[in-house]
Order: C-alpha cells, then structure tokens, then sequence
C-alpha cells in the first residue's frame, strides 16, 4: 500500500509552473528522498502534500483517501526553514506543537525526545536562547511527536554538525524501524544515497529521476572510472573513449563516451605513466544530479 | 479542546504575559484617573500672583468705581479662612489719558509683555448710553497677550456691566440702593427627570452634573478604545512575525488558515475580555464605596461587554489577515494606520455625539458597524434615554459587518500567510477576497 500517491499534479504561482503534471508513489514504510536543485519544486510538492497548497489540477491521497485537512494531524512536517516562538520554553513549546496537531497531551514522548536528543536541560530554556543546531533538534522533536504515520522533512539535515547530523539520522532511521514512511529533502547526495529506500528527483517542476538507488544507477550504466596515476589529471589528457575527467585531487573520475571499453583506457594510460589504482564503478547520485541539472545538462529525459 | 482554542490559548497566555499589555493595563487608568484628578488639583491650585490691569477710561465715571470693585473682590476671596492666599488679587488701577493716545496704549503693551502689567482696560466715552454703537464709543476693550483665557477679562464684565447698568437706572431716577436689589442674580441649577423606583414611589431629580453628562460617556468610549488596542490591534503585528518567523508553515500543517485566523482573533477577544473585567470591576469597587458609586453604569455594562466581542471580531478578523499579507515590520507599520482609521473616526467626533447624542448625525454615525462600538456606548452612557431598537440595531449591524469580516478576512489570509517577498497593496488583497 502506499502512504501518498500523487496523480498528475501541476501547481502554477502567477505564470511559472512549479510543478508540472507530477505522478509519484511512496510505498508505506519506506525513506523516501526527495532532490533536486533550488527551485525546482520540492518545497511546493511537500506542501501539497500538507495540504497547505492545493494543486491546479491533478489528485494527492495521502493514506489512500483523498486529502482532506483532517489528514495531516497524522503527518509530521518539518519546514525547510525553523519556526519556533523565541519566547516559549522548550518543553512549553513542543507540547504545543504536538497538542495542536493530535489534540491530546504529548509530555510523556516530549520528555522522551528531549533526552533521546541530549536537549533534556534546555526544557525550561526560552527558545531564543538555543544554538541553530539545538533549534534544529528541538524543531525535529515537534514534528515527530505525536508519533505520525508519515514524516515529512525539509531539509532535516541543512547546518547541522556531524555529531548531531548521525544523531538526527539515526532518529529517522529508528522511525523507519518503527513502520513509519519518512519523505526527505535534501541536497546532501551522500545523505541520500545512505538512508533512501527511494530516490526522486525533480528539476524545473517535472519528475527526472524515481526509483531505488540501484536502479537509477543502473539506468545511467556502468561508465564511470575511478583512476589515481603518476602525473594526475594531466596525465590522462586526451584520453581516447573518455568523454569528461573530473578532478577530485587525489583521484580523478573519468566518464567514458558511449561503448567505450574500460580495458583499453587502461592499456593507453598504462602506455602513459604508473597507474596505482583503478576502479570501474557506478555514477554516483552526485555525478547523476549534475549531468542532469549541472550546466553541461543536455541528457535530460523525464520519466 | 478544539485547535482553534488550544491556538487561543497560547495567543492569550502569551499576551497577557507581555510587558505592553501590563503596563498598558496600569497606565490607562493611572492616566485617566490621573488626568481627571490633575484637573481637580489645578482647578484650586491656580497662579496666585496678583494680575495689574491699566484702566483708561475715557468716560470718566466707571474706572475708579471699578477699582473699588476689584478691591472688594480681593477682600472676599484672595484669602481663605486659614488666611492662605488662594486666588491672585486683582489690581486695577486708572491711568489718566495722554494727548497721544496711541503712544500710551503702546507703552502700556510693551509693559504687558515685559510682564510689569497684566493687560490693560479700555472704557469707551459713551458706555452708558445703549444707543451708541461699540465701535462709535461704547466699546470695553481688554488688551492682553491672551485675552480670550484670561480670567480678569471673565471677572470684569459682571461688575462693569452692573455699574453701567447702576449709572442708566440713576438717569431714570432710580437709587442705587434698589439697583443692588434688581441685579442680585439666580442661577439656573441643572436637574435629571423624576422616575419611579422599587418600592412605587417617586425617586427625586437629581442634580445634572458634568460627570455623569461627560465623563462618564467619555470614559466608557475611551475604555472602549482601549479595548480594540488591548485586542485587535496588536494581531497584526503577531501575525506579521508569525508569519516572518515561519511559525506559520507549522502552524498550517496542523491547523486551516481559517482555524489559524480564529485563533488569534479569539485569543485577541479572550484579552480584550480581561482587561475590561479588571477596568469596568476594579473601576466599580473603587468607586462604589465613594460618592461616585452612583456614576457607575451597570445597565450598560452587557452592551459594552457584547459590543467588545464583536468589535475584537471585526477588526481583529482584519487586522490579523492584513498582518498575514505582510513580510516585515515595515509593511505591517504603514498598513496599521490606515487599519486603524476606523477605530479612530469615532475618536474624532466623540464631542458632537456627546453634544447631542440624539441627533441626526449622532443616530447615523451610531449605526456605522465599525463605529458601533464606541459611539453606541457612548450614546448609552450619557443620561439622555436612547430608543431601545437603535443598540439592538447596532449590535446586529456589527454582528452582521463581524461575520462578512471573519470571512473576507480568512480569504485575505489563507492567501498572505504563505505569500512572500511581494509587499501587499490594497487592491491585491480585494482580488483575494473574490478569487480567493
């Protein structure tokens, strides 16, 4: 079954499209990571979801029904950007938040939260007096609280440092354990590449990428080489069958042209200088997100 | 507790916790109380340096009476018993007329403003004669840096005219001895209407006072006032953060915009509300053990209890969406005052009304929804009976403009609250209101 499945949705702001004819299924109990450059319509699609936008046209369900407002008191949002009254106590604020939406006392799992995110001292803190980071956790306890069935987040990861970043990760992936669907936004590839059950991706309003990691590496084949040689990236100037070299310092990672074989770019650069390793690998999530959305952007397709 | 309540919750809590609204709390009444009570102090405490007046007197025969006059004014009221001075002694004294006139009267001037003097006096040659014109020689002109607040020039008249009058009954052959007798004055003393009381018999007039004709209307609208700036104007400010905060986005995925309107607009009332049971209650228990405890207005205190309601509805209900079309305290800034013109006209003619509260344009003005309020209280609240059907009228009237705000309001807000970067002009959010 699955926990939101988006039918043909298009949402227009004035003139500019930001979302264009979008279908999308997210199975229940799945982490499901959300990518795409700036603007190009993330943000609106999890709205929409929230039903705090509504589409031009196209249908949302959300747990299988079609969405009605009384839905989202069973989904968490996290918003890209943090809203927390500076003048609210911690503990006071987040038993608001969770009250609001379910509408019974959440103190038992604020408790819980704030001592399983190492925030349980700040209880009686006023909000204003939190680093970003503290905000952040604190903002992520409000949106899980009362224990949604669906959890959807902006950007759960921007400005955190990584010891809390593995603490917040670690929270959703106990989430996910716990049979909850989980929606992410991010423009932390590798953060996506970890935790996704599921990867789409969207750029200038239409759906580009949407399936399992492996699949979409699949989909763009086998024709990425990692090489560390004598000499650098100078060395491999004008390597015949590679089609780009990116230089990643100590290493260099080579796109090769279409059919061309991986054995015979070693033999050439054997020819050249001392090879001291060489890996045929899969693009990965980064390198897919900027041949797609990157300025050489030319193979675009939409799926 | 529904969502809108919990959102009223909070808004209340975190209001009447604010600094602003305790202090405001306090300061209304200090400021009143203290205006009214700053009055009655200056009224006895007034400048007792003594006034010296110039007289000339071209018909000869007023001045030096009139000095007598002022010295037997000075005998019966400079002093109290206790002997203390309380009130300036007037100095009068007749200067005889120079060949040039001007020159004198300039000198005389230039002493005023140096403060030697404290005006001077002219009597025309042919005062006593009504036939006269004021411009041919019956004039009385008192010059002075501020002759029209001058309390010598109001105290001169009665003795001057009394003695011009005394001098025409002489020509008539009338001694002056009977004069005193025809000029002895009455007042007029201002008297409410006989009513029947409990127990069926006749309650006595009472004596009319400034009180109950003026302050009493005139505290009820300002309380009034105070109301709508207690709980509806600072919605658009709370609103306009919210929504810059971007507490807003996590407030709509929990709640509607409607819902999130009505929260704030109830919270604004549920404010309102206090403030008026501690002004209208403690204003009652301090005045009910005193001589004032009849000024109290109980059977007006339902109507202004429900017209509060209704008017933090109103506005509240538009303020909070102007507050959402908002995206700094810039733009919140210029659209409060024109959200507040409103509630500021009837500020404007609460003298007229109170003048003649049944009049044509008092009744009008009274049944303009968004004046309702103030001007139907203060209507109320002056000891003239309004027709019953007029505040009824009025509260249906601002119940109905409440209902059509509430729901033009979440139109307008359900669009500003998630709009951004653009600044919010009139006519846009009108298009909000139709499109949606």
């Amino acid at each position: 079954m699955n926990t939101v499945d988006i039918l043909n949705v298009t949402k227009t702001f004035n003139s500019h499209v930001a979302v264009d004819d979008l279908t999308l299924s997210v199975p229940q109990g799945s982490v499901y990571g959300f990518i795409g450059p700036n603007g190009s319509g993330k943000t609106t699609t999890l709205r929409m979801i929230m039903n705090i936008f509504y589409p031009d046209s196209g249908e949302i369900r959300v747990f299988g029904d079609k969405l009605v407002g009384s839905a989202t008191d069973r989904i968490g949002y996290l918003p890209e950007e943090r809203g927390l009254y500076r003048k609210m106590k911690l503990r006071e604020l987040l038993c608001f938040y969770g009250e609001l939406k379910c509408g019974h006392k959440v103190g038992k799992n604020v408790d819980y939260w704030l001592e399983k995110l190492d925030l349980a001292s700040w209880g009686n803190k006023k909000i204003e007096t939190l680093s970003k980071g503290m905000a952040q956790k604190a903002q992520f306890i409000s949106t899980i609280v009362t224990e949604p069935a669906l959890v959807i987040l902006d950007e759960p990861f921007s400005g955190l440092d990584p010891v809390n970043a593995d603490i917040l990760r670690e929270a959703v992936l106990d989430l996910q354990r716990s049979g909850t669907t989980v929606i992410f936004s991010t423009h932390d590839m590798s953060v996506a590449e970890q935790m996704c059950d599921f990867i789409f991706m969207i750029y200038k309003g239409r759906k580009v990428l949407d399936g399992t990691l492996a699949a979409i590496q699949d989909e763009y084949g086998s024709d990425t080489l990692r090489m560390r040689a004598d000499g650098g990236a100078s060395s491999m100037r004008d390597l015949p069958g590679v089609d780009k070299i990116t230089d990643l310092g100590q290493m260099q990672e080579l796109r090769l042209t279409k059919g061309a074989d991986t054995q015979r770019v070693l033999k050439d650069m054997l020819n050249r200088t001392r090879v001291n390793s060489f890996e045929i690998t899969k693009p990965s999530l980064h390198d897919i997100f900027v041949r797609i959305a990157g300025p050489e952007a030319k193979e675009v397709q939409h799926v | 507790m529904s969502k809108i309540m919990r959102l009223a919750l909070r808004e209340y809590k975190a209001a009447v916790k604010t600094k602003a609204f305790i202090i405001s709390l306090i300061l209304f009444p200090v400021l009143m109380g203290g205006s009214i009570l700053a009055m009655a102090l200056l009224q006895d405490k007034v400048d007792t340096t003594d006034r010296k007046v110039v007289i000339l007197d071209h018909s000869g025969v007023i001045g030096e009476r009139l000095v007598a006059e002022a010295i037997a004014r000075n005998d019966q009221f400079v002093l109290n018993e206790e002997g203390e001075k309380v009130q300036p002694a007037y100095l009068l004294e007749v200067e005889t007329i120079s060949e040039d006139l001007d020159a004198q009267k300039l000198a005389l001037s230039d002493q005023v403003r140096s403060r030697e003097l404290h005006a001077f006096l002219e009597i025309g040659p042919d005062v006593l004669n009504p036939a006269v014109a004021d411009s041919m020689g019956g004039f009385i002109r008192y010059h002075a840096e501020n002759a029209v607040m001058d309390a010598v020039r109001r105290w001169v008249g009665s003795p001057l005219n009394s003695l011009i009058r005394i001098d025409r009954l002489d020509a008539f052959g009338i001694e002056d001895e009977r004069a005193a007798e025809i000029f002895s004055r009455r007042d007029v003393d201002g008297m409410g209407l006989l009513s029947i009381n409990a127990e069926g018999g006749v309650t006595a007039a009472e004596e009319a006072d400034e009180g109950r004709a003026i302050g009493v209307p005139f505290a009820m609208a300002m309380l009034m006032f105070m109301m709508l700036m207690t709980g509806a104007i600072p919605l658009l400010s709370s609103v306009m953060e919210e929504k810059t905060a971007r507490i807003a986005e996590v407030l709509l995925a929990s709640i509607s915009p409607f819902e999130f309107m009505m929260g704030k607009v109830v919270g604004g009332v549920a404010v309102s509300l206090t403030s008026m049971l501690i002004y209208l209650g403690m204003g009652s228990m301090l005045m009910s053990g005193t001589n004032f405890s009849a000024y109290i207005p109980y059977a007006i205190f339902p109507w202004f209890a429900a017209y509060t309601v209704l008017a933090i509805i109103m506005f509240g209900s538009m303020l909070a969406a102007i507050g959402a079309a908002c995206n700094d305290p810039k733009e919140a800034q210029s659209l409060t005052m024109p959200a507040m013109m409103p509630m500021m006209i009837p500020m404007f003619v609460l003298m007229p009304v109170l003048q003649e509260p049944m009049g044509a344009f008092a009744t009008v003005m009274s049944l303009i929804p968004p004046f309702t309020p103030m001007l139907m209280i203060l209507r109320q609240a002056t000891p003239m009976t309004i027709p019953l059907w007029q505040p009824w009228i009025g509260l249906v009237g601002v119940a109905l403009f409440a209902v059509l705000s509430v729901w033009a309001g979440g139109r307008i807000f359900r669009v500003g609250i998630l709009m951004q970067g653009q600044p919010p002009k009139l006519g846009e959010m009108v298009k909000w209101i139709f499109k949606g």
